[in-house]
């Protein structure tokens, strides 16, 4: 191709910044011709994950998630609500994502990112069907009361994958989430049962014990790849995501089963053959945050 | 072995498909499309000059607006304002008309299930109705996988909710692409239909979802062929009612 | 679904059931505050800069229970409306999360907060040094936990020497509650909502000079001489923390 050759020449001749901001797409090119990423990563391998479970003390549940510079910081706050006539016994999880101004230069206040309630749907879609939590563990009185946990995941810094982030950020909250001691008072409300205060009220049965964790079916974990020309790259930096357009986002539960393969269009086409490479990614990588998140957990647990 | 469905229809049936073009006056391409009982009416407007804030002024932009039945535009709005977005730049050439923008309303009018298959033709109707050059047509098709893993093709909107799990793909009608750039690697392979979108949900086995993209390839040949032809027919009789 | 959500607006959070109990309240030479601070003490303060890597500069300030975050984006092109400008513009916004405070939702006016912020930090930037063009100072306020205007301004002025916009100093705000006869520096929410009087000052320490100071309630002359000084006091002390974090900063190795 002539125009690739002609940028070719000119890369001997400028600076490296210069020719990264004005041939972005080749630059990237020839780092794929040496199956490397511009950030030193091979093009399969995720950057380095962490999360620290309880960073918001005034939630029920919380999780920061760090996926390299993709920041997003989940807390629960649980809520009581009289379920709903079809399902007395069920509680309910509404689920949203904000992308305040602070997390990219792209976001002006007032007007909200166009990215955001995509993503919310796609994170609520992806847990309530991906059948992790039993909405019937939220019911606190039949016919009465439920808890509604309302999941608010905030993204502090955006640079690529924010699905991924989002939907780890979301697992660990849930996972942190503790449903703390209540009881049902004469007016057929529910509130707290304060640890001091505990011995004195005891003409009322709590309803719960003893605070208690949330049990999670298998969890699921996600995997953005970007496809492009017959390179697969995994855990993309949002340079990537705007020059190479076409990603695929893939989500496994624990047990290896498909949650969601989510192809949104795109200048590419992706082909049988590298929807199972981007499978077998992801399931790699569902190991990786798996080990991830029980590390978190037993860290919290020692503190 | 086989599941009863409302109708009578077999599992590898679909319900009939009717797409008329150049429905409305005031739109530059308009066509309305209907699967069964579902039935949406697609918009076009431009290509008009200038490109959208943190669009790429070298390409043509395209615009979608999606026009719930009833109620207002929401998350899943929004959604499907975004895949149906993403779907066309694959199969719109942008370089064409670049720093433009093209307008494209899409009004649900009735939803009995496989909504973004019927929206993704029609919008493709109205495309080729305003004369927006294509690099091919996008089809699209539904599957639904129920607990034995049978799968079931264009659910409604009963069949969706009653069924595990289901998969949306759209892929492009014709293999051979007319970009110099993409018919020049010699690949043997290039008779498999790849895919431009999939969307699934509910949980299912990795082998089921490829069970149903096969189950989809299948399908897409008759599917293109039958939009083809509910294209032509229509341009054969305005060019007859011109004459 | 759309249901179920539609049922979300009838939720309560449960409370403890039994009124609150007013610790700062009861008379008495001295009392004690809710984190057992004396009344004279701030809280620590933790300030780290570069919190976020896509804005040009950023700091996050946690002082207790009040975790903020402040990016700053820019100089960057105004909006198309603006007219010509020979001096630089600021534009600032403060929002809360959902859960920043107690009970979901509950989150305070923020357009207020947003007007306060310029008007704080306006005074203690060379906005000729970047003529035609704004600088973007936006504010989350990750949990409220008292004294929340006052920690916002402190770590923005970080943020904004994060991002090598040229200031004359930095700024850095101290607020003092008045409870009966007390003075307390650095208010939990607790306090604040127990508070007679409010005094904020938001001042350049090594200059000396004053860019904000709010009071309100009943306050009496000497009252208010005895917590300006309080608040001029923790702001150089609040000044010198600030600029060990820049310079710790500065010279840690660039990764």
């Amino acid at each position: 191709m002539a125009a690739a050759s002609g940028t070719n020449d000119l890369s001997s001749e400028m600076e490296l910044d210069a020719f990264r901001r004005l041939f972005p797409l080749s630059f990237h090119e020839r780092h794929l011709l040496e199956s490397i990423r511009p950030d030193g990563r091979p093009l399969g391998r995720a950057r380095d994950t962490s999360l620290s479970l309880g960073a918001v003390a005034s939630a029920n549940g919380s999780a920061l998630a760090k996926i390299g510079c993709t920041t997003m910081l989940a807390a629960i706050k649980l809520e009581v609500m009289t379920p709903t006539v079809e399902a007395p016994d069920e509680g309910c999880i509404a689920i949203d994502f904000h992308m305040p101004p602070i997390c990219s230069p792209l976001i002006r206040p007032g007007r909200p990112a166009e990215v955001a309630p995509v993503i919310s749907k796609q994170l609520s879609d992806t847990i309530l069907s991906s059948g992790t939590i039993d909405l019937k563990e939220l019911c606190l009185v039949s016919g009465k009361a439920a808890w509604m946990a309302y999941l608010d995941i905030y993204c502090l810094d955006a640079d690529g994958a924010l699905f991924d982030a989002a939907l780890l950020s979301a697992v660990a909250a849930f996972s942190h989430l503790q449903i703390p001691v209540v009881s049902l008072n004469d007016d057929g409300r529910i509130v707290l049962v304060s640890e001091e205060n505990g011995g004195s009220m005891k003409e009322k049965e709590p309803v719960n014990k003893e605070k208690i964790k949330l049990k999670m079916n298998s969890q699921p974990f996600s995997l953005t790849c970007i496809l492009h020309k017959n390179y697969i790259l995994a855990d993309p930096i949002s340079e990537e995501e705007s020059i190479m357009e076409t990603y695929l986002t893939v989500v496994l539960d624990t047990n290896y089963q498909l949650v969601s393969l989510n192809k949104p269009g795109g200048p590419g086409l992706a082909s049988t053959s590298s929807i199972q490479d981007c499978i077998a990614l992801a399931q790699k990588r569902v190991k990786e945050l798996q080990q991830i998140l029980s590390e978190a957990i037993s860290d919290m647990e020692v503190d | 072995m086989d599941i009863e469905r409302a109708g009578g229809r077999g599992a590898n049936q679909l319900r009939p498909i009717d797409c008329s073009r150049d429905v409305l006056s005031r739109a530059h391409g308009s066509a309305s499309c209907s699967h069964g009982e579902t039935r949406v009416l697609a918009a076009v407007f431009g290509p008009k000059a200038g490109t959208k804030k943190n669009e790429n002024p070298e390409k043509a932009c395209i615009e979608v607006i999606w026009k719930a039945k009833t109620g207002l535009i929401g998350k899943i709005e929004k959604e499907f304002e975004m895949i149906l977005k993403r779907t066309l730049q694959n199969i719109c050439l942008l370089t064409v008309h670049p720093n433009t923008t093209t307008s494209i309303v899409v009004q649900v009018v009735h939803d009995d299930g496989s909504l973004l298959p019927c929206a993704i033709h029609a919008t493709c109707a109205a495309l080729v109705d305003a004369g927006i050059p294509l690099k091919s047509l996008a089809v699209s098709l539904c599957c639904c996988l129920n607990e034995s893993g049978q799968i079931l093709l264009d659910p409604s909107k009963l069949e969706e909710q009653k069924m595990k799990a289901f998969v949306c793909l759209v892929f492009p009608s014709s293999v051979h692409s007319i970009t110099p750039e993409e018919s020049t690697p010699a690949t043997t392979k290039s008779t498999e239909q790849e895919i431009i979108t999939s969307l699934t949900h509910g949980i299912m086995a990795v082998d089921d979802y490829f069970h149903c993209v096969d189950q989809g390839r299948a399908a897409i040949t008759l599917l293109s062929n039958i939009l083809k032809k509910k294209m032509r027919s229509q341009s054969a009789d305005n060019s007859s009612k011109a004459a | 679904m759309a249901g179920k959500l539609g049922a979300a607006a009838a939720t309560y959070s449960p409370s403890t059931g039994q009124r609150r109990k007013r610790p700062t309240i009861q008379t008495g030479s001295e009392l004690a505050r809710p984190d057992g601070r004396g009344l004279h003490q701030c809280r620590p303060a933790f300030l780290k800069t570069g919190a976020v890597n896509s804005a040009s500069g950023s700091a996050y300030a946690e002082f207790g229970n009040t975790k903020v975050i402040v990016s700053v984006f820019g100089p960057r092109e105004s909006k198309k409306a603006m007219m010509y400008s020979n001096a630089g513009r600021l534009n600032c916004n403060v929002s809360y999360t959902t859960f920043a405070s107690p009970v979901r939702g509950q989150t305070p006016e923020t357009k207020d907060l947003s007007s306060m912020l310029h008007k704080a930090l306006e005074g203690a930037i060379i906005l000729k040094s970047f003529p035609k063009t704004t600088v973007d100072v936006f504010a989350l306020v990750l949990e409220s936990g008292g004294s929340d205007l006052p920690v916002i301004t402190s770590c923005a002025s970080l943020a904004l020497a994060d991002a090598g916009i040229m200031l004359y100093d930095i700024v850095a705000s101290v607020s003092v509650s008045c409870i009966g006869k007390n003075l307390l520096i650095d208010p939990v929410s607790e306090e604040e909502v127990h508070q007679d009087g409010a005094l904020m000052i938001t001042c350049m320490p090594s200059r000396n000079e004053v860019t904000q100071m709010t009071v309100t309630g009943e306050w009496s002359t000497t009252k208010i001489n005895e917590a300006m000084q309080l608040c001029l006091d923790a702001c150089s002390k609040l000044g010198k923390i600030m600029r060990s974090c820049l310079k710790e900063a500065a010279s840690a190795p660039q990764d």
